[in-house]
């Protein structure tokens, strides 16, 4: 394990060797980016400029709260959402999907990178994201995806021998807010992966209503390591007398200790009930909710 | 125990930072080298003791065989790395009748050295879909499955084992334990 009040100040001693000039880092709200944004911040001050990327694909009230607790470290909030839309037009496939929504995610971000003459690039890189990457289960989108048109003169990955849980120990010995500290893994191309098929304005309003309603239901209940809802596409209900040809939901629930295996939670049928309700009630072109039940492996935690 | 110098050899499976971190966990020097490194190199890190991971297919197992056959030193083989050390010395593989993946029972039918105190039973997480079907002439059968055979062998004379499931996840009962009996196996081999 880590022992944090060694890492801390080494960490941030590297960071101030290496960074030169202004330098940027992509802030998403997670436990990687925030802690090494709090690092950096702590070695370089005002010469560090965080982005945070609307992308259009984070969950409901995401934003704001970015905003709540990065807001006085020079925070640059970019909304992006009809490019990271628009990029997404016409594709089904999950690989190309992750593909299409990495690659925007840099062509905005070198954007604004030029835009303010930075040097040095931040990455919130942890150890599995590099070994896995080079295992092609999943493309990660901040391994291997980095602006081409800038020459940045480091680029510095403050936490990179780091594993999940060890990087939430400094987020708690930063002191970081317990929300973003314990904060769910939540995947690079955002609820995007949580849509089968072709992503559109419509689903993402469907997804994230569903996930706010599961996180409700669930986080402070039961604890699972990951919860979440996905859209899967349509299927036959009827509300009130009249036919609704609606989006079937599936709810997500696991325990995990780092998400490289998972079961499926024993959730009390009670509760299971009230999402159905809550889903199919308070979303109005949702037709059915459906429970997924498979550990991991088979399936992976998110459905693509 | 002493500090061993373990390396992990990478056959681009999923698990394999995992198992990196367990052998880190208990306090052992290991790092994750590329499959494809060279013997003398593998050599010249003077490594008390290898680890295969799993991976995606044999073809992508690098110079594993080679390491098996040619390195005097311990080896336990995980998944792929199981079925890399089969192969080499002559053992099949192939798609099992019924893949196994997430729990597996185990039944312990030797607890040998890897395996002291895990038997008679553990409970075991998995994710594969070959596995070895033969084993190499003289290997000794350690483990088996309701699903699979031959969940974990070794060899007749050198410190050589593999277990066909994941002692590296969560999920699987008493994994740390089978990393301390390797350990144990590496630092008394050559003693």
């Amino acid at each position: 394990m880590v022992k944090t009040e060694k890492f801390i100040p080494k960490a941030i001693e590297k960071i101030k060797a290496k960074a030169q000039g202004k330098t940027i880092i992509a802030l998403s709200g997670g436990v990687d980016s925030s802690v090494c944004a709090i690092l950096a911040h702590r070695a370089i001050g005002d010469n560090l400029i965080p982005i945070y990327i609307d992308t259009g694909l984070m969950r409901k009230g995401e934003t704001e709260r970015i905003k709540g607790i990065f807001g006085d470290m020079n925070l640059q909030i970019i909304d992006a959402k009809d490019r990271f839309l628009d990029s997404l037009v016409g594709i089904k496939d999950p690989e190309e999907k992750r593909k299409a929504v990495g690659e925007t995610f840099i062509r905005v971000f070198e954007e604004e990178a030029l835009g303010v003459e930075a040097e040095c690039l931040i990455q919130g890189t942890i150890y599995p994201d590099k070994i896995e990457s080079d295992g092609g289960i999943k493309s990660h989108h901040n391994v291997g995806g980095l602006p081409e048109h800038i020459n940045f003169k480091h680029i510095i990955e403050p936490i990179d021998d780091l594993y999940k849980d060890e990087v939430r120990e400094v987020a708690h010995a930063l002191e970081l807010p317990e929300e973003i500290c314990e904060r769910m893994p939540f995947p690079g191309p955002g609820l995007s992966v949580r849509i089968i098929g072709e992503v559109t304005r419509e689903k993402i309003e469907v997804v994230r209503e569903a996930n706010a309603i599961v996180e409700e239901e669930l986080l402070e209940q039961f604890f699972p390591w990951q919860t979440f809802a996905a859209v899967l596409g349509k299927g036959t209900g009827v509300k009130g007398d009249l036919r609704v040809h609606g989006w079937i939901v599936a709810v997500r629930a696991v325990g995990s200790r780092d998400g490289m295996t998972a079961e499926a939670l024993d959730l009390p049928w009670d509760t299971l009930r009230k999402i159905s309700s809550r889903i199919t009630g308070e979303i109005p072109t949702a037709a059915r909710v459906v429970y997924d039940i498979t550990p991991k492996p088979p399936a992976t935690i998110e459905f693509e | 125990m002493e500090e061993l110098r373990i390396l992990v050899i990478n056959n681009h499976g999923q698990f394999c930072h995992l198992i990196h971190r367990t052998v880190r966990d208990l306090d052992m020097d290991t790092s994750i080298v590329p499959n494809t490194t060279p013997v003398e190199e593998v050599i010249a890190e003077k490594p008390d003791g290898l680890i295969f991971s799993g991976g995606p297919s044999l073809e992508r197992g690098g110079l594993c065989e080679e390491y098996a056959k040619e390195l005097d030193i311990p080896i336990l083989g995980i998944c792929l790395g199981h079925q890399l050390i089969a192969h080499a010395y002559g053992g099949s593989t192939g798609a099992g009748s019924h893949g196994g993946y997430a729990a597996v029972d185990v039944e312990v039918v030797e607890e040998d050295d890897i395996l002291k105190r895990l038997g008679p039973r553990i409970s075991t997480w998995a994710s594969h879909g070959d596995e070895v079907t033969e084993l190499p002439p003289g290997f000794v059968k350690l483990a088996r499955s309701e699903i699979c055979a031959i969940e974990a062998m070794k060899h007749p004379d050198k410190p050589l084992y593999g277990v066909q499931w994941h002692p590296e996840v969560a999920h699987t009962d008493k994994g740390e334990e089978l990393f301390r009996n390797f350990f144990e196996v590496c630092a008394n081999y050559n003693k």
